[in-house]
């Protein structure tokens, strides 16, 4: 039923046991014939019967992600009105956190497990990390198009820099902010599949438990990619909802 | 609130690291009610001087005063919600809608929203804007409505001083004459006193009570009414901003009312054309206008139709072109022209007869100053439309 299966003697035969990156208690539950124990391309019936076991990483994923976002997004943020009310943060500003986005995540989750410990708050510190210079930049950027007609005129009509600020610049900064929001967010998505380095969880852990079997990495990478579409539409749905002003979208 | 006027104290700006000041003790004043126009080419500080009245640009040397009060003495913020403010870009909140764009300065100001509502409903109909534009976006709109509404809401908190940047420089000129004539007669009814800058001096001595120009450098050239600047330049610099053709922009500051019309014979339908002919002699205008029983006219008699025994209802030479009394010179002469016509029979506001334009009155006219002693306010000029 499946040409792959036709490679299953080799695999068995060369190692004598179990497929690289299958588990050897995984391999004794299963005949070494048929999809799963060949590790066909996309074991149906199996993904059928194990689909709970991706439903708490699953979960716990979206989890990482959200708490990453919207962390980053409240301190992106508050570096953003800052650093508009105070021009000279900038540059160090996006300097720092582009220096934080270089530090890659496996080390950066290693440098925080003796500080923070296993667990949640050690995966997050790092996504948190990465998402500042992406919506810090956007932001910037978003405030930078302003129209110099609408500052003006709001000025010079009596707003204080802060009115200035709440009423006109952010409001119409915001299809850069959310252009932002949604990059950092795909790409936490991506990211926190290693989160289960620093103990977190998330769609990482089926993902490296059983990595030789295609079906679940094809399961696991499907997960996260809905995931990140998903998150994708919603924002861009929220950034309709909060930008009827503007007639072209950009999706 | 009371138009006050604003009052220029050798107002100096001197920005940080240039050489010369780009203003320079500008001293003036402008009266309540009156609209002045800084004019004068690129770098001469008209703009700077404008926005130093509302502390956009903060006054180097010298001071400015709104009524009695020296702007230096107010807190930014609150100055500005007093003064109304129109840009050339005109500067709507692309977010917002024309409601909320209008509402601007009376929510600053923490107006109630029953209060707000009112106002902003009143003040599209002062600037004539389609109340079914209320709750569209400015990008939804075409330029001389955004302009109407940059208007409208710098009117919005009842400022007695409005400060315009080339308010009408990004409209096209067809819309601009429109939009100046609405703005005239929206000054006639608010009477604001009203800083008007521009680069154009068409429009200068058209919007103008008084105009300031400038020169480079920031400095005063001449601050006079349109007729006296166009009769009297200061000096070469004014001269030749004013241009070459100021003897025919004079035209534009008088309307037909204010010179001596000429009389035609007036002949009435079914009178004999005997009386007309004997009427005809040594007329000022060689042509017999026939008037109906309201006195408007129907139309001029042709030689033919003075061949007939009686002035008939319908002459052979339409009345066309007609000039109504508060028509500006430079309109009527425009319609002379076009018509390739030497008279014009005059009409009021009624379509009755008043006189006859020749094109020889508009030639001595130009070339005589009496009608330039006369000053018409920029606001009494427009009422009349």
């Amino acid at each position: 039923m499946n040409e792959l299966a036709l490679h299953v003697p080799a695999v068995a035969d060369t190692a004598g046991k179990c497929a690289p990156g299958l588990p050897s208690s995984f391999c004794h539950h299963h005949s070494l014939s048929g999809c799963v124990g060949g590790n066909g391309l996309f074991c149906f019936g199996w993904a059928v019967d194990n689909f709970d076991r991706y439903v708490t990483p699953f979960f716990r994923h979206l989890e990482i992600v959200g708490i990453s976002v919207v962390a980053g997004f409240v301190i992106a943020m508050a570096l953003v009105v800052l650093s508009h009310r105070y021009r000279a943060l900038a540059p160090p500003v996006l300097g720092f956190t582009g220096v934080l986005y270089t530090v890659p995540s496996v080390a950066f989750f290693f440098l925080l497990l003796p500080l923070t410990g296993f667990g949640l708050t050690t995966a997050v510190i790092p996504l948190t990390a990465y998402t500042l210079q992406i919506i810090y930049r956007n932001a910037l950027a978003g405030l930078a198009n302003v129209p110099p007609g609408a500052k003006d005129a709001g000025r010079g009509m009596g707003m204080t820099a802060q009115q200035l600020l709440w009423r006109v610049e952010l409001p119409l900064a915001t299809p850069e902010i959310i252009a932002g929001l949604r990059i950092a967010t795909v790409s936490t998505v991506a990211i926190a599949t290693l989160a289960f380095l620093a103990g977190a969880g998330g769609l990482g852990q089926p993902l490296y438990e059983q990595n030789g079997f295609k079906t679940n990495i094809i399961i696991v990478g499907a997960l996260a990619m809905g995931m990140a579409l998903a998150l994708d539409l919603v924002l861009v749905l929220i950034q309709r909802l909060v930008t009827p002003w503007r007639k072209a979208r950009t999706w | 609130m009371e138009a006050p006027p604003v009052a220029f104290r050798k107002a100096t700006k001197r920005y940080p690291g240039a050489e010369q000041p780009a203003l320079r003790e500008l001293d003036l004043e402008v009266s309540g009610g009156e609209i002045c126009v800084f004019v004068g080419p690129s770098g001469c500080g008209k703009t700077t001087a404008m926005r130093m009245v509302n502390r956009m640009v903060e006054i180097t040397e010298g001071d400015i005063l709104v009524g009695d009060t020296s702007v230096r003495e107010r807190s930014p913020s609150q100055l500005r919600r007093e003064i109304g403010y129109v840009i050339q870009q005109i500067g709507l909140f692309p977010h917002r809608t024309i409601a909320d764009n209008i509402a601007t300065v009376p929510r600053l100001s923490g107006w109630d929203r029953a209060r707000v509502d009112a106002r902003v409903e009143e003040l599209m109909g002062l600037a004539r804007i389609d109340p079914a534009l209320r709750d569209r976006y400015p990008a939804q709109l075409s330029g001389g409505q955004q302009q109407r509404v940059g208007v409208a809401r710098a009117l919005a908190a009842n400022p007695g001083v409005m400060l315009m940047d080339e308010p009408f420089g990004a409209v096209d000129p067809i819309n601009r004459e429109q939009l100046q004539n609405e703005f005239l007669r929206l000054q006639a009814e608010v009477r604001k006193t009203i800083l008007f800058v521009t680069h154009d001096i068409d429009e200068a001595i058209k919007m103008g009570d008084r105009i300031a120009i400038l020169r480079q450098g920031g400095v005063l050239a001449q601050y006079a009414t349109p007729a006296e600047l166009l009769m009297a330049p200061a000096d070469d610099f004014v001269e030749d901003f004013v241009g070459a053709d100021r003897a025919l922009k004079r035209l534009a500051l008088t309307r037909v009312r204010d010179i001596d019309l000429w009389e035609a014979p007036l002949a009435h339908v079914g009178q004999a054309t005997s009386e007309v002919r004997a009427k005809l002699d040594g007329a000022e205008v060689p042509y017999a206008l026939v008037i109906d029983s309201e006195r408007r006219p129907l139309g001029w008699l042709s030689d033919d139709d003075l061949l007939r025994e009686t002035v008939p209802a319908r002459p052979d030479t339409s009345p066309e072109p007609t000039v109504e009394l508060d028509d500006v010179m430079r309109d009527a002469l425009s319609d002379l022209l076009q018509a390739e016509t030497r008279y014009a029979p005059v009409v009021d506001a009624d379509g009755r007869i008043a006189g006859v334009l020749s094109v020889e009155i508009v030639s001595e006219f130009l070339t005589s100053d009496e009608a330039l002693t006369e000053e018409h306010s920029a606001a009494e000029r427009a009422i009349t439309e």
